[in-house]
């Protein structure tokens, strides 16, 4: 069986986390996807670790060979006239072209959608951009670190008790991931539509509002009530926090007053529970510094699998605070086959998270491992554009490829 | 000339509630899909019963936290409990291109609504399941919440301050994660389906969805047996990367002060010099405890004193305007009114603000995307509970207008 979209031609001029997760998306159900790198360095994931016993190397980085499984990759240097004019050969037989050049960037090379229309009218062009292609802030300059920061999800994380310290981002570079899947998304809705006869189009991706559209209550409480919402202080609903069991971190979650009941009755109907401060869900928000006390101090003395099982049992949702060592020897994980090994001829073979959706008909399927830099240059540029190896080789003299 | 948006035409019945699915669906219904949402006045959802409330005024149709998650969809009311709801309800599906659900593994299928009966009523349905621990293996019948997946997917394990327990993100992320994720997957499978005609079904589990966003931090446990150490919001390649104290925004908030604080990150020996210059101490740049990032990395408690003392004594947004002037990554560690006033998002037109019958006209956020030749609009603010029950049991399932009052009567609308 193959994927869903493996009649689908992409090209991805991706660095980092945002565009080559999109592509790294529809690669994995199927597209031929061809990535293309500056000649020399490449992508700036390839300077990421981790790397295999924490020796840096642009073939061996964890962050490229996770983002960039499924895909051949060559190298144009798109700042020149003969790159660009490659590259236009390279899109001329595509369906999605996907990039996350910046605002900026985009008018110092070229890089225009009407440009490559011309080239390849049924070409569904997505640009990935920090803040998207206008507004007063198209050409600030981003990291993932600002973006999330922009987006107002850093405000909410940090220290509950701890003014003097800092908000807190969350691991790894979640910005470029939102927009990543928000963008695979957008250009499937495309790709969608130009099966239906709309032809191409340009598909625009704010990372800032991808971030920006999924921040909970924090989206909607300054317009509905003028609330700041902050780290601090009560939240609408307790428990949702971490503990400390006897060997381990459990993480509380009762989001349903029948989960609290059933919690409570684990917990053997402690006096406190039903005391009028605490009986009721938004009273347990309000009043949760007068309870927690009391909950730390009884899981506190549980194991963390026992109580985890049991609480489950009656369908409470709490859960383990999981160590990568936890995910990796998880037996649920493993019965459902999540985590596939993959072997890359220079790196060698791990174990990779697999599938984030099972398609019946359809499955999601590693079929190779991130290319070397450069790797499909000849099989592509020659073989498939049709260039001599004469061209092929004055292009690499002049560091065009 | 605009074409209509990409899945006009498309209908998808929704028995989904709280956030993941309803995020997923709202994608849906964002690129022009007739979403119904299939819900119940005897078990609310849990983001109606969820503040903020409109006014402060509690109300099923006044929480900010269903009314912008659930934008451009319709809501119907059906008792799945009654055997009438429940034969209601398959009619639906049958008339629908997806059927996507977040019950845990198994309900569906004991309310007759599961893939195989839907297939009976419709052969090429798509049916999605969207649970947290997916609909095998041996913790199928597990539940979790958006915030638990956190945790449970090794996220919060890599996130917290150099030194301190695990810690969370802030908000319920797993779910829209998910529901992002859902979406793409969803108009893969229709569009496997346009060019072959076949259908299938989804098994997504909210868990795998997570991890795929540390996919990174995994390989370094694969790869060398490794637990990345947690390091507040550092990064070992760019330094300084962080959060930095501004001055309290300039008004109190329901009478206290708001903490303001900026993102700053200076992503090479340049940007550094940039950064230095910008805050007036343009000889860090040379001075060879900060001059390389290996040195930076070496002093960067001291290094970030240093910023701290520039950083404080201003506004963030002057800030973050003079630092981006200088050319550097700087941004507001934006709060939920930084967002809700921000002119780049004003300009952008990504804010949503239509006539609700119940609260008005109120702030949504919008679109994260734009499409040249379809575009994407919110058509509608979200639904009153059940607020078109009549129009799609009449119009889409085919009921007649008497049959409707008597399923009503007898309790199958509830």
């Amino acid at each position: 069986m193959a994927g869903p979209l493996s009649a689908v031609r992409i090209v991805e001029v991706g660095e980092m986390v945002s565009a080559p997760y999109a592509a790294k998306l529809m690669a994995d159900l199927g597209a031929e996807v061809v990535k293309v790198e500056r000649p020399g360095t490449g992508d700036r994931a390839r300077t990421r670790g981790p790397f295999p016993g924490g020796v840096a190397h642009p073939e061996k980085s964890g962050l490229f060979i996770y983002l960039n499984t499924n895909k051949r990759g060559v190298t144009i240097d798109l700042a020149s006239p003969r790159g660009l004019s490659i590259f236009e050969k390279l899109i001329s037989g595509a369906d999605v072209l996907i990039h996350n050049l910046t605002a900026s960037e985009m008018d110092r090379a070229g890089f225009q959608f009407e440009r490559f229309h011309r080239v390849n009218p049924k070409l569904v062009m997505t640009s990935v951009a920090p803040y998207g292609l206008s507004g007063p802030r198209r050409d600030w300059r981003a990291e993932d670190l600002t973006l999330w920061s922009d987006g107002g999800a850093c405000y909410l994380n940090g220290a509950r008790d701890r003014p003097e310290l800092p908000p807190l981002k969350a691991y790894g570079y979640q910005a470029g991931y939102q927009g990543g899947a928000h963008a695979a998304a957008a250009t499937m809705g495309a790709l969608f539509a130009a099966a239906r006869g709309a032809g191409g189009q340009h598909v625009e991706v704010s990372v800032q509002e991808s971030v920006a559209a999924i921040i909970e209550m924090a989206n909607t409480s300054w317009p509905y009530m003028g609330l700041v919402l902050t780290r601090y202080g009560p939240k609408p609903v307790q428990p949702l926090d971490s503990f400390e069991c006897r060997d381990g971190w459990i993480f509380a979650c009762c989001v349903e007053e029948h989960q609290w009941q059933s919690f409570v009755e684990v917990m053997g109907n402690p006096a406190w529970a039903s005391e009028e401060l605490f009986n009721e869900r938004f009273k347990r928000g309000v009043n949760y510094d007068g309870f927690r006390p009391m909950l730390a101090e009884w899981i506190g003395k549980q194991t963390v699998q026992d109580l985890y099982h049991k609480v489950q049992a009656r369908r409470v949702p709490f859960a383990p605070i999981s160590s990568l060592a936890d995910l990796v020897n998880s037996d649920h994980l493993r019965a459902r086959g999540f985590f596939v090994d993959v072997s890359h001829p220079q790196a060698g073979t791990f174990k990779y998270p697999g599938a984030p959706y099972k398609l019946s008909r359809t499955p999601w399927e590693i079929r190779r491992p991130a290319p070397a830099l450069g790797q499909h240059n000849q099989e592509i540029l020659g073989g498939e554009l049709g260039m001599s190896e004469r061209e092929i080789e004055s292009l690499r003299r002049d560091t065009v490829t | 000339m605009n074409q209509p948006p990409p899945l006009t035409g498309i209908r998808v019945a929704d028995f989904t509630w709280v956030w993941a699915g309803p995020y997923c669906t709202m994608q849906l219904a964002h690129m022009g899909a007739d979403v119904i949402r299939v819900e119940s006045e005897t078990r609310l959802c849990v983001s109606r019963v969820t503040p903020p409330w409109a006014g402060g005024q509690y109300g099923v149709n006044r929480s900010g936290y269903f009314n912008q998650y659930n934008q451009g969809k319709r809501s119907i009311t059906l008792n799945l409990k009654h055997p009438r709801g429940r034969e209601a309800a398959l009619r639906l599906a049958a008339k629908c291109d997806v059927v996507i659900n977040n019950f845990a593994a198994g309900v569906m299928d004991r309310l007759g609504l599961g893939y195989h009966d839907l297939v009976r009523a419709r052969p090429d349905i798509i049916g999605v399941s969207l649970t947290g621990y997916g609909d095998s293996g041996p913790l199928r019948d597990y539940v979790a919440y958006g915030p638990a997946q956190v945790p449970l997917s090794g996220m919060s394990a890599l996130t917290g301050y150099r030194g301190w327990p695990p810690m969370h993100v802030g908000f319920s992320y797993g779910d829209p994660n998910a529901g992002t994720h859902a979406a793409f997957a969803i108009i893969a499978a229709l569009y496997h389906r346009e060019r072959t005609g076949e259908g299938q079904y989804i098994d997504m589990s909210q868990w795998e969805c997570t991890m795929a966003l540390i996919g990174e931090g995994i390989l370094d446990y694969t790869m060398n047996g490794h637990q990345p150490e947690r390091d507040g919001s550092r990064d070992p390649s760019m330094a300084p990367h962080g959060l930095f104290r501004c001055r309290d925004m300039a008004e109190t908030v329901a009478g206290r002060p708001v903490d303001m604080w900026i993102a700053i990150a200076a992503a090479d020996d340049a940007e550094f010099a940039r950064l230095a210059a910008a805050i007036e101490r343009p000889g860090l740049a040379s001075d060879e405890r900060f001059s390389t990032l290996a040195a930076r990395k070496r002093n960067e408690d001291e290094l970030e004193a240093l910023v701290t003392e520039w950083t404080s004594a201003r506004f963030a947004g002057e800030a973050a305007e003079a630092l981006q002037r200088a050319g550097v990554a700087a941004a507001v560690c934006a709060t939920s009114r930084d967002l809700a006033e921000d002119p780049h998002l004003a300009s952008r037109g990504f804010f949503v603000e239509l006539e609700h019958p119940e609260i008005g006209r109120v702030k949504h956020a919008g679109i994260p995307w734009r499409m040249s030749e379809t575009p994407c609009a919110v058509r509608s603010p979200a639904p009153l509970l059940g607020q078109h029950t009549d129009e799609v049991l009449t119009e889409v399932v085919g009921y007649g207008a008497a049959e409707v009052a008597e399923l009503r009567a007898q309790g199958a609308l509830k």
